[in-house]
């Protein structure tokens, strides 16, 4: 019997409609550093906060250091020597790199001998310790607000070492470095392996497991696909695990027929707020009658492609045009007029209005125009009579009818009040960002088919997905985005998953090939 | 329709609690909350007095309790509109000094006849609250400055302004306050003798009853309700459905101060006939917590303008009568809001819990 520091027994934990986790088992031994692939949205950061203790499983036991125990809070996590740093960093931005490490755990003396209070000086001489023995550089007495990100992780890390963590859990920490910063980071994690730690790492990235990973789970839709051992396994074998090869469902779809070019972008670079651009000078072209599907890993821009097309993000170069006409000047409303419906990726923020009754969200594109509003005087019959019509069609489920809050039906059936309302815009264009996430097979195929019908009615469709089952399985044309750029368009046939899987990491055809035999 | 009586059940809990606590303390201080909390009805003429002074009776008292009334309903339904866009107006007392510091000086103290001074008066009024209001939406929408705090900050500036104009151009030496109004320009008849009693005819009051209903209509049945709606429950998505977010902004707080105007109007040239400098009107802040009693919708703060107000204004008789400090009222008011802040908070976490239970099925 191995001498397992955590064992995480058959782990199950289902939100409403979707199940996040499905019998899930990891063993992880001390002293070694343990990653997690997959997806997003396959269950990784689900499993770790159920181990932090912020969710709690509905089956499954969890056993540390070999004691059954039941993890209720992050608070006990931390009494059992665990410690997280979140993709989010939990920082109070303007205390000082101190204070945040010892929030909640202050050394405390007496003034005067009577009056309690925070001992500063010996806290700051025990985080200066603590950094240079973990080589962590920090200054102690700098406000957090005024250092920059990856300095901001190293308080993080601080933070859990300075409450004696033996289990350090790193949720995507590459996330938001740069590739020195991640060098620097891949280091430190080997190091803290080295000074006995037990580290468990989250992350898609394949590059950064066989860099540092000793062993390797992989995750997809909530089950446990694999472990490996990372020395004796490549880069394919792993996105092949996390990817799947086998498409797991079909959708019926005859030949394409395309038709004119609906929607052209021109070298459309989008700046976020921070003036960062995170588009830059992308051009593609989508015809009627035809999906094209942009694929990318989370966070790489293809958001803010559709944001711009809608005009919810100003383009800050090049062009966008509808039917050969300028989007430019034309303010979100007029773009919908002229023919987009968007059914975004953020369904709750942004697709609908929670506290609304479902026949409002179901006319929200429409309710200022004939036959909802005459003379800016709202036809409340019209909404009841349209709710009516579109729950039947796409068959929403919901209480109440029309009536409904929509905050209190279920999330698969807001999406189909999203994807109904949409449709019903009868658009030349129709924009699909994640439409299926988070939903069940049901609800999934139903929504592919619609979008394949949408195609066969002579729409353009962009589909912009995080799923390569998805993409893989409607698209005609595929594009793959990497870090704001258009790496490769293409018909559909000509790409195999693994190629575009490829280049969704940044990594073209051919190089990763190169890599992996280096590796060898 | 459901959530419709929730709501009147979470003010009417609300409001008995709070009286209840109201009670509590009275009886800490030895008194018979029964027999003061009858002095409140007294004092607003909603229930006889044991007598009455030469020229007064129940009705006349109820006409001044009319007349005290009106400023709240425009008060209360100005943090309404606000709301209604998900902001909050707290510089309805500026609003209500500023519409009303202009009608005095362009109109209450010139000659013209009440035909055409009253008139003028509202829309002075209106539109001075208006630019106060639409200047909090202006730097709300362009620069996303807070309208909390723009709103506090210029009830103060309107305030210092206003108090040193009275102060050095429009007082009164002997009341210290702005003087007197002619009673052409005045919205209340003041002190009218009819069939041998005086009355106090609050003409502001037939108004207030139609800003509510159309403020209810607005609300309702217009697209600019619609898309108020939208923007306070949801910017995000509001902006996504192609709704114009900073006009509508703009223009609820514009109606906000148009509201907070007549207010204004309503108190300094109706129930009262003056200013006094430095003073910010109570009714501005009581009106948050009026409308919040009331539920936000101006059916709602109809009835709770008209059930709280009684509080206020019965204090005076109360305290006469009873022996209590005339403050005892703006405590049993305070705890009232305080319950029925409690209860909003119950009532989400019951039917959140209710939503969840169905949703997790």
């Amino acid at each position: 019997m191995e001498d397992h520091i955590i064992e995480m027994r058959n782990i199950t934990k289902r939100f409403p409609g979707i199940v996040a986790l499905d019998g899930v088992t990891v063993q992880i031994r001390k002293g070694e550093i343990y990653a997690i692939l997959g997806e997003n949205g396959a269950g990784k950061s689900t499993l770790m906060s159920i181990l932090f203790g912020m969710v709690e499983p509905d089956e499954g036991e969890i056993y540390i250091r070999g004691r059954k125990e039941r993890i209720s809070s992050p608070n006990y996590a931390t009494e059992l020597n665990i410690g997280m740093v979140h993709q989010h960093f939990k920082l109070v931005s303007n205390y000082t790199v101190t204070e945040n490490i010892i929030l909640g755990r202050e050394p405390k003396h007496r003034l005067l001998g009577v009056f309690p209070a925070v001992d500063m000086k010996k806290a700051e001489a025990e985080v200066a310790e603590l950094s240079r023995r973990y080589g962590l550089e920090v200054d102690p007495k700098a406000v957090i607000s005024g250092v920059n990100v990856s300095a901001r992780q190293r308080v993080e890390i601080l933070k859990m070492l300075y409450r004696e963590a033996e289990i350090l859990i790193f949720d995507e920490p590459t996330a938001v470095l740069t590739p020195q910063e991640i060098e620097a980071l891949l280091e430190i994690i080997r190091m803290l392996r080295d000074g006995g730690k037990t580290i468990i790492l989250i992350t898609h990235k394949l590059e950064e497991i066989r860099q540092v990973a000793d062993r390797c789970a992989i995750l997809r839709r909530g089950r446990l696909i694999g472990v490996r051992e990372v020395a004796s396994t490549d880069a394919e074998e792993m996105a092949n695990l996390m990817v799947g090869r086998e498409v797991s469902f079909h959708t019926e779809k005859k030949k394409a027929e395309f038709g004119k070019t609906v929607l052209q972008v021109k070298g459309l670079t989008v700046l976020n707020e921070d003036k960062f651009p995170v588009v830059k000078g992308v051009s593609f072209a989508i015809r009627s009658g035809e999906i094209f599907a942009i694929a990318g890993v989370s966070g790489n821009g293809q958001v803010e492609i559709a944001h711009a097309i809608a005009g919810l993000m100003k383009e800050s170069e090049g062009d966008i045009l509808l039917n050969g006409e300028s989007l430019l000047s034309k303010d979100v409303r007029e773009r919908i007029e002229a023919g987009i419906a968007y059914i975004p990726e953020d369904r709750q923020e942004m697709g609908l209005i929670l506290d609304f009754k479902l026949k409002d969200d179901l006319a929200l594109k429409k309710y200022y125009r004939h036959p909802f509003a005459e003379r800016k005087i709202l036809k409340h019959k019209t909404f009841e009579e349209y709710g009516s019509k579109l729950i039947d069609r796409y068959d929403i489920r919901c209480a109440n009818s029309t009536e409904t809050l929509v905050r209190a039906m279920s999330g698969g059936n807001q999406q189909k009040a999203i994807v109904g309302r949409e449709i019903e815009q009868d658009a030349s264009l129709t924009i699909f960002v994640q439409p299926t996430r988070g939903l069940d097979i049901g609800a999934i195929e139903r929504i592919h088919a619609q979008i394949v019908e949408e195609r066969d009615r002579g729409r353009a469709v962009l589909l912009i997905s995080l799923e390569l089952d998805e993409i893989m399985d409607l698209a005609d044309t595929i594009a793959v985005i990497y870090n704001g750029e258009i790496g490769k368009i293409a018909p559909a046939e000509e790409f195999t998953t693994q190629e575009v899987g490829a280049y969704m990491m940044g990594i073209g055809k051919g190089q990763e090939g190169g890599k992996h035999e280096k590796a060898q | 329709m459901k959530k419709r009586n929730e709501t009147v059940l979470v003010a009417v809990i609300a409001v008995i609690l709070g009286l209840l606590a109201g009670a509590v303390m009275m009886l800490i201080l030895k008194k018979n909350p029964l027999s003061a909390y009858y002095n409140l009805l007294q004092g607003s003429g909603l229930a006889p007095k044991g007598k009455y002074a030469g020229g007064k009776s129940m009705f006349s008292d109820f006409s001044s309790y009319i007349d005290f009334l009106t400023p709240m309903l425009f008060a209360a339904l100005a943090v309404a509109v606000a709301l209604k866009a998900g902001l909050f107006n707290i510089g309805i007392s500026g609003q209500m000094l500023t519409g009303a510091f202009l009608a005095t000086v362009l109109v209450g103290y010139g000659n013209l006849p009440a035909v055409l001074a009253k008139p003028l008066v509202i829309l002075i009024a209106a539109a001075g609250g208006g630019v106060v209001g639409i200047i909090i939406g202006f730097l709300k929408s362009r620069f996303n400055i807070s309208e909390v705090v723009s709103s506090i900050m210029l009830n103060y500036i309107a305030s210092y302004i206003i108090s040193f104009f009275i102060n050095t151009r429009y007082v009164d030496p002997v009341s210290r306050q702005s003087k007197e109004i002619g009673q052409a320009s005045r919205l209340t008849l003041h002190q009218v003798l009819v069939g041998g009693f005086r009355y106090d005819f609050a003409l502001g009051f037939i108004l207030a009853i139609i800003a509510i209903l159309i403020v209810r209509f607005i609300f309702d049945r217009t697209v600019l309700g619609y898309e108020l709606k939208a923007v306070g429950a949801n910017r995000e998505a509001a902006r996504y459905a192609g709704i114009r977010v900073n006009r509508s902004i703009l223009l609820s707080m514009g109606l906000s101060g148009l509201l907070g105007g007549l207010a204004g109007a309503t108190y300094f040239l109706g129930y009262t006939a003056s200013i006094q400098p430095k003073v910010l009107p109570s009714t501005g802040f009581d009106a948050i917590a009026v409308c919040l009693v009331g539920g936000s919708s101006p059916v709602g703060i109809f009835f709770a303008s008209f059930f709280l107000e009684i509080i206020e204004k019965g204090s005076t008789y109360m305290s006469s009568q009873a022996g209590l400090e005339a403050e005892i009222a703006s405590v049993i008011m305070g705890l009232i809001l305080l319950t029925s802040a409690c209860s909003s908070f119950i009532l989400a976490k019951v039917s959140r819990r209710r939503v969840e239970g169905r949703g997790s099925k």
